[in-house]
């Protein structure tokens, strides 16, 4: 988490790693999972806490907030 | 006077430069001109954006590889915000499309001001020499090959060495048989058939910049030498000529041609003999070496399609050098964040 | 809340060279019909994956290519190419429009005259020509046209035969500019070749030449190469006439006009590159009435197939799985792979989707279902991240696919066409195991004993 509590992401999704110089985008979702990881949340949290917020069924929401770690993990951010 | 907008593209001024900046430059510094420029990118990473001595305004384009429906509703959607009177297209890959939808932009109140299809196809790589004889004109002879059976034919009836070049993009002096071929390998695998060889004649090489107005008169010309020219090919210093046979030539091109637009005739001159190699449908990137020399082409363009009275003279000093060089900025994150998520400056 | 829709999450790295927000592919291309008849619904009645015609757009494109050659030359024939697409259905559309059929294999020749077609009004073209069905076409009086020399003697020899003397065409190749030149079916112009053909013919004295066919190639992107090819057929048929005292009764030029299709490698979108059909009949027919004697007007044939069918065919697929490569690149497994999308191989399709999804579009590829590493649809368009069951609907898929799609581990999908009235009819159906299995022979030994 230590490496999440680096980025400077601002409302619009624009995320800049002061670390790397790397930038990034994402969206609303993005942003929202991202602060719930750096809260220090567990994927399954995430996961409920997007399905509640969306209104969209759990299953689709812990796909997809895995499918977005995946991600993380890809470039090197988690 | 009222102001123009015009919409310039190809404003990456990198190693290997668009010339919107050059463009966009003369615009800028014809005094009875009073322009606003917009920026027309493909990537928020161009020089341009950042120029704001220059640039007004940026916006980000779809690459014109998408579909035609996509390209005009982005462009309308920048009409809709800036009010654009006029585009300036500059790079190659963009010029089909523009001549396509010529009719379609200015029914939208967008002019420009380039060859119609037809001139567009005579001078393809492909054509050139078919054009060049029947304009009267000497061209190096070429053969379009798509085979090594045709290549190693070729080779034989040019005589080594020769060029090797793509339909668009890419050029290779090959001097014996096995670089020609591993060069045709190369152009194969990155742009695709057809490849053309072509002699290759020795001479000065000269470029001639100018605009057509689309009757067989030309509204100014330019010819230069590049003296030194970087690793990527490009111009870094040059120097201005005045030779008569090559105006000739030009002369020639836009008279059988009826080109309209702006052109850089690329040639050959071998004392008496003068050969054309390429003719590029727009500005070439050095396009401010004319203006500098006080024959600003992009400004004389813009009044013709606006019907301005425009300085038609035709006089420069030949000597004049040219010199480019590199310069930096130092800005903060804010606009490339604008242009990456909103995809505009604004 | 009020920003409640949801958008399934995504982040990207911003990448010189990538930095472009628009790429390729501003909008979310949605279809969620074709005609009037809701994807939905198609889906429902015969299954997914599935191909579907539109009746309007063909009868629309055929009358749009006559239309543009009939206009501007007095004599015009268009014959089907079958090879294109030889679905009766579609056979019969054109030839209602007016189209004769063109065949290039005993196959097709019987596929037509089983459809309900004379055999006068087949053009028999092809390399490989059985001696029964030259003979079942000269005796039906088809319009041959021969591509050998031993297809000139096989021809004599049913003259004979027959007992009579049979009017023929050769096929010629010639350099129209276009590369690579087809110069493997017919008799070179240039070389000779051809005008020995004549004479053989002529020595022969069995056969009677009647007409010249020519097909310079496929997806033709230059209108010029059709000039340089009616210019050269006309000069090569009056020495015919001159010099043997044939009377050249047809010009078939052949097919190859593009259509609206993106080929793979060409980086411009078809509607910048591709010329309009004025374009071609303009090149054709005013290059035809330049060279043309006064008062000689001989047949125009055009054997146009991709331009008239490739427009009008859909193939409707549906997202089977969702997958994040190694490298990141989101992937989806899809119902339809390269097995009966046989022009995958070439061209880049446009694919749209049944709904409007929300979410920033990214790279991603296109996999069919086949346990293969070489079926890929597409290797990168960009979509907005999609669901499993989302349709996509992938165009233009009407030439070529239906008759080279190949039977590889499933069974191929159904047909359907939408008819003018809006109507969904099927028009073939999906593959059984019995249509599969039935030409199988199991000798007794090798029978499994229970
Ligand atoms: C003899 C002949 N005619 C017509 C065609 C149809 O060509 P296209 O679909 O390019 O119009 C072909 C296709 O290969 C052909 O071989």
């Amino acid at each position: 988490m230590e490496r999440l509590s680096q980025l400077a992401i601002n409302d619009e999704g624009f995320i800049f790693d002061p670390y790397t110089g790397n930038s990034y985008t994402t969206n609303k979702t993005g942003i929202l999972i991202l602060s719930e990881l750096k809260n220090g949340k567990s994927g399954e949290e995430i996961a409920k806490i997007t399905s509640e917020k969306f209104n969209i069924e759990h299953s689709v929401a812990l796909k997809d907030v895995t499918d977005f770690i995946e991600q993380l993990r890809s470039l090197s951010l988690l | 006077m009222k102001k123009l907008c015009i919409g310039v593209t190809g404003i990456n001024a990198v190693d290997n430069p668009g010339p919107g900046i050059g463009v966009i430059r003369s615009l800028k510094e014809c005094k009875d001109l009073n322009v606003e420029i917009v920026g027309l990118a493909y990537d928020a990473m161009e020089p341009g954006i950042y120029m704001d001595w220059l640039v007004d305004k940026s916006f980000i384009l779809p690459y014109p590889s998408t579909s035609e429906e996509e390209y005009i509703s982005r462009l309308l959607y920048i009409k809709d915000r800036v009010c654009i009177d006029m585009i300036i297209p500059t790079l190659d890959a963009e010029m089909p499309f523009f001549i396509k939808s010529k009719e379609k932009l200015e029914s939208y109140g967008i002019k420009t001001f380039t060859p119609s299809q037809e001139q567009f196809n005579l001078r393809s790589k492909a054509k050139l020499e078919e054009t060049s004889l029947k304009i009267g004109i000497k061209t190096p002879k070429s053969k379009t090959v798509t085979s090594y059976d045709e290549l190693t034919k070729a080779i034989e009836e040019l005589g080594l060495p020769v060029m090797v070049k793509g339909a668009f993009y890419k050029a290779y002096r090959a001097y014996t048989h096995q670089e020609a071929v591993g060069f045709f390998r190369k152009i194969v695998a990155e742009w695709g058939y057809p490849v053309i060889v072509q002699q290759v004649v020795s001479g000065e090489e000269m470029n001639v910049v100018g605009v057509g107005d689309g009757k067989g008169g030309d509204l100014g010309l330019v010819a230069i030498k590049k003296l030194w020219i970087t690793s990527l090919g490009k111009i870094w210093t040059g120097v201005t000529v005045k030779n008569g046979k090559l105006f000739e030539l030009a002369k020639t091109f836009i008279e059988k041609t009826l080109w309209k637009g702006a052109f850089e005739l690329e040639c050959i001159v071998d004392h008496n003999d003068i050969y054309l190699i390429e003719v590029n449908p727009r500005f070439p990137a050095w396009i401010y070496f004319a203006t500098g020399v006080g024959i600003n082409l992009p400004s004389r363009m813009v009044k013709k399609a606006f019907g301005m009275d425009f300085d038609n003279s035709t006089e420069y000093e030949a000597g004049k050098l040219y010199v480019r060089y590199t310069y930096d900025i130092v800005t903060d994150l804010s606009l490339f964040q604008k242009i990456t998520m909103k995809g505009e400056s604004l | 809340m009020n920003n409640t829709i949801y958008e399934k999450p995504i982040i990207k790295k911003l990448q010189t060279g990538f930095m472009n927000k628009f790429g390729t592919g501003v909008f979310k291309r949605i279809r969620k019909d074709i005609d009037g008849v809701a994807i939905e619904r198609l889906v429902e009645q015969f299954g997914s994956p599935l191909f579907v015609f539109s009746e309007k757009k063909l009868r629309g494109n055929y009358r749009k290519l006559y239309n543009a050659f009939s206009n501007r030359y007095p004599n015009v024939l268009f014959g089907w190419s079958y090879k294109t697409n030889y679905l009766d259905t579609i056979c019969s559309t054109l030839h209602q429009e007016g189209a004769i059929a063109e065949v290039v294999s005993e196959y097709e020749y019987k596929k037509a005259k089983r459809l309900g077609i004379d055999g006068k009004n087949i053009i028999y073209n092809g390399p490989f020509k059985t001696m029964e069905s030259l003979k079942e076409a000269a005796e039906d009086g088809a319009m041959i046209n021969i591509d050998h020399f031993e297809e000139i003697q096989d021809l004599e020899n049913v003259a004979k035969e027959l007992n009579k003397k049979i009017k023929v065409g050769i096929r010629v190749n010639m350099d129209t500019g276009i590369v690579p030149q087809w110069s493997r079916f017919g008799f070179n112009i240039e070389s000779g070749q051809a005008l020995d053909a004549v004479k053989r013919i002529s020595y022969g004295g069995h056969l009677i030449l009647n007409g010249l066919h020519c097909h310079i190639g496929t997806f033709i992107l230059e209108p010029n190469a059709y000039s340089q090819e009616v210019k050269k057929m006309v000069e090569f048929a009056y020495k015919v006439e001159d010099e043997f005292g044939y009377k050249i009764e047809y010009l078939d030029i052949g097919g190859g006009f593009p259509s609206k299709n993106r080929l793979k490698g060409v980086y411009l979108p078809p509607e910048v590159v591709v010329p309009s059909i004025d374009e071609f009949a303009e090149a054709v027919c005013d290059t035809l009435l330049e060279n043309l004697r006064p008062n000689d007007f001989p047949k125009l044939i055009l054997e146009t197939g991709r331009a008239i069918v490739d427009e009008a065919g859909y193939l409707i697929t549906t997202v089977h799985a969702i997958k994040r490569l190694p490298d990141g690149t989101r992937s989806y497994i899809i119902d339809a792979g390269v097995n009966i999308l046989f022009t995958s191989f070439w061209y880049k399709f446009n694919i749209e989707m049944d709904r409007e999804v929300s979410g920033t579009a990214e790279p991603s590829v296109i996999y069919g279902p086949l346990c293969m590493n070489i079926d890929v649809i597409d290797e990168s368009v960009n979509l907005p991240p999609l669901e499993r069951g989302t349709r996509l609907i992938i165009s233009p898929v009407g030439a070529y696919n239906v008759t080279q799609w190949m039977q590889f581990i499933m069974y191929r999908p159904s047909v359907c066409i939408i008819s003018e009235k809006g109507e969904p009819l099927l028009i073939r159906e999906k593959e059984d195991m019995e249509d599969i299995t039935k030409r199988e022979i199991l000798p007794e030994e090798y029978e499994l004993k229970k």
